[in-house]
């Protein structure tokens, strides 16, 4: 098992290089030039050529890649262009929000589309059945910040129950996390329906029915724990996205998180912060699907005799 | 009345478009200690007895229409969810066919095992006690009890087979129905399985439905016979009236028997009955058997035969109805 940990993190090293290699790449050729965006429009020549140096940017593209590959293996991401203070000290402040807004979302939409799909399935067909399929189908396929924005108008400007935009109380937090987690719990509950009918077809639920279990047993005790790995993979692939901000939602509810960050980022081309920033959330992607690979062994016996005997 | 008295059941499966006729007054009867075998090829609605009696049809597809299910007195068909639960896995358990389906994958024998022992622990022992019994169960069908930690998976099929046998047993049921227990397995171990089956069967005193196609599973393990062709019992009686003399039989019988090869004869080919089971989604008229049969006569195209009785045999079929009176 802690063998097979080990290999997972040995793997995520080549990754990681891949994934600042293509972000550096693309970050350069895009337009726009960072010296430009620091110094304000027609700037004295001698200004932009001295920055140009102090920031390396007079030098070939692959020089500047081996120098940045470096200063990042001792854990230099280097200076943000904006506010000239170490990567890291703009990052770490705007995670706890996002961290929050991911675990709120992750668990309400889990909660919910797991329990829906439950219900669905058992209900086959009932018109129960038909509206939960049919809304879901609704809400899984509404782009994400069209919900952002029908969410303000009912429940801010409308109703006023909640605050549209900003932090300060966790009510801030509801509307932000309904927008994130409506069409994920939707998904989820398609997906729980369809693997739930499956299992409740195979031999081993017959068996459980035959000993006398309760029919709750038999959902509970007997189904779900068959039906779960999908439902473990999508509820951990969305927390991860989940933690690397969703950039619309923070955007458009004015919430300060890591997504909202790397946005104004990208636009202000600060070229540090977005390699940083891609770099931190990588690493919590690959450790993310490294927990659910793990949980896939926790629940599924066959699985873990496999991790054991390699 | 017998132990287990089925009468005229009447089961259909429905799926919007087709009704399977799946058992046509379906009688059956069983007494207390003894092993029924319930003969026929694939399709002829064994398994939909047995489910009927546990009442674990599929429920969108499944219906009953009529019949009663009678057990130690009691009227399975009119008994409440909540008490048909006691009575599956204590009273009545059932083992599948298939052992390698029949197991869930993410639970422990042990706890598969121990599960049922919970449901019916009316006793309230406590769960150290449980999983004694659980133990024991897997000492008995011949698992080392350390192994109740496993997963299906780390077993064998045979092993497995025998894991449901314990489950089935656990709580000491008065009536085991047996679906095909061995069809899975290789014939060695189907050999064991049997050996074993009866072995318990005597130890703990109870009735068993053997559902098989296998005359020779029969000739080994039954009491009394019962052959089902298209839903209907069309044969039954004691062992004697099957293996010790062969003429009072019905044609089918007959054909079933005719099939088995003869190790004293040469012949090089078996004699299988002619033809092919009826369509369950439209049954011949009169006799179900009458398009296949050798003997079959004006009357059996139209008039569906009644059961007639001659010292416990009961044979459906025109042929037989004179000497019955």
């Amino acid at each position: 098992m802690w063998k097979y940990v080990l290999r997972r993190l040995l793997v995520m090293i080549p990754i990681i290089f891949l994934v600042i290699f293509i972000v550096f790449f693309i970050m350069n050729i895009t337009p726009g030039d960072p010296v430009q965006m620091i110094l304000g429009n027609d700037p004295p020549q001698q200004a932009v050529e001295d920055l140009r140096r102090e920031l390396g940017l007079d030098q070939p593209f692959f020089v500047r890649f081996f120098n940045y590959i470096k200063n990042a293996l001792k854990l230099d991401f280097g200076l943000s262009y904006r506010s000239r203070r170490p990567v890291f000290e703009g990052i770490w402040p705007k995670f706890p929000t996002t961290l929050l807004l991911a675990v709120l979302t992750v668990t309400v939409s889990t909660v919910l589309g797991v329990i829906l799909g439950i219900i669905s399935a058992v209900k086959e067909y009932s018109a129960v059945d038909v509206t939960l399929t049919f809304t879901s189908l609704i809400f899984a396929s509404v782009p994400g910040f069209w919900l952002c924005l029908m969410l303000i108008i009912v429940f801010s400007l409308k109703l006023h129950l909640l605050p549209s935009s900003g932090v300060g109380s966790i009510r801030h937090f509801i509307l932000p996390v309904l927008a994130s987690a409506i069409p994920s719990a939707a998904y989820l509950a398609r997906i729980t329906r369809t693997q739930m009918l499956e299992v409740m077809r195979q031999e081993y639920i017959r068996t459980a029915r035959a000993k006398g279990a309760t029919e709750k047993r038999v959902i509970f005790k007997h189904a779900l724990k068959n039906a779960l790995m999908p439902i473990i993979t999508i509820a951990g692939t969305s927390f991860a996205a989940a933690l690397g901000g969703s950039m619309i939602t923070e955007r458009i509810f004015g919430l300060p998180g890591i997504g909202n960050y790397i946005l104004t980022s990208v636009q202000a081309k600060d070229v540090p912060v977005v390699m940083g920033s891609t770099i931190f959330l990588s690493v919590i992607f690959m450790v993310m699907m490294l927990l659910v690979d793990l949980a896939y062994a926790y629940i599924n016996p066959t699985l873990r005799s496999r991790f054991s005997r390699k | 009345m017998s132990f287990l008295d089925i009468r005229d059941l009447t089961v259909v499966y429905t799926n919007g478009r087709e009704t399977v006729h799946a058992l046509n007054d379906f009688s059956l009867r069983l007494e207390r200690g003894k092993t029924l075998g319930l003969v026929g090829e694939t399709g002829a609605g064994k398994t939909t007895a047995a489910l009927s009696i546990m009442r674990l049809l599929p429920e969108r597809t499944g219906r009953v229409l009529g019949g009663s299910v009678t057990f130690d007195g009691a009227d399975l068909r009119s008994l409440k969810e909540e008490e048909m639960r006691v009575v599956r896995g204590g009273k009545i358990s059932m083992i599948f066919q298939d052992p390698m389906t029949s197991l869930n994958p993410v639970l422990t024998v042990g706890e598969q095992i121990f599960e049922t022992l919970e449901l019916h622990n009316i006793e309230n022992r406590s769960h150290q006690q449980l999983w004694e019994r659980v133990d024991e169960m897997l000492a008995l069908v011949g698992i080392p009890p350390e192994r109740k930690k496993d997963y299906p998976h780390q077993f064998s099929g045979g092993m497995k087979q025998r894991v449901v046998i314990a489950i089935a047993l656990a709580c000491s049921p008065q009536l085991l129905i047996a679906d095909e227990p061995t069809t899975a397995l290789d014939v060695t171990i189907q050999a064991q399985v049997l050996a074993m089956m009866d072995e318990l069967k005597q130890k703990l005193d109870m009735s068993m439905i053997m559902i098989t196609h296998d005359l020779g599973i029969v000739a080994q393990t039954c009491d009394d016979v019962a052959v089902v062709y298209a839903g209907e019992i069309i044969e039954s009686g004691s062992f004697e009236d099957f293996f010790m003399q062969d003429k009072r039989r019905h044609p089918y019988t007959r054909g079933l028997f005719g099939s088995i090869p003869n190790i004293d004869s040469r012949e090089r080919r078996l004699t299988p009955i002619e033809g092919l089971m009826p369509d369950p989604t439209n049954l011949p008229e009169g006799c179900r058997f009458h398009p296949r049969c050798p003997d079959c006569t004006e009357r059996c195209r139209t008039e569906r035969p009644t059961a007639h009785e001659r010292g416990g045999h009961v044979i459906r079929c025109h042929l037989f109805e004179k000497e019955g009176e």
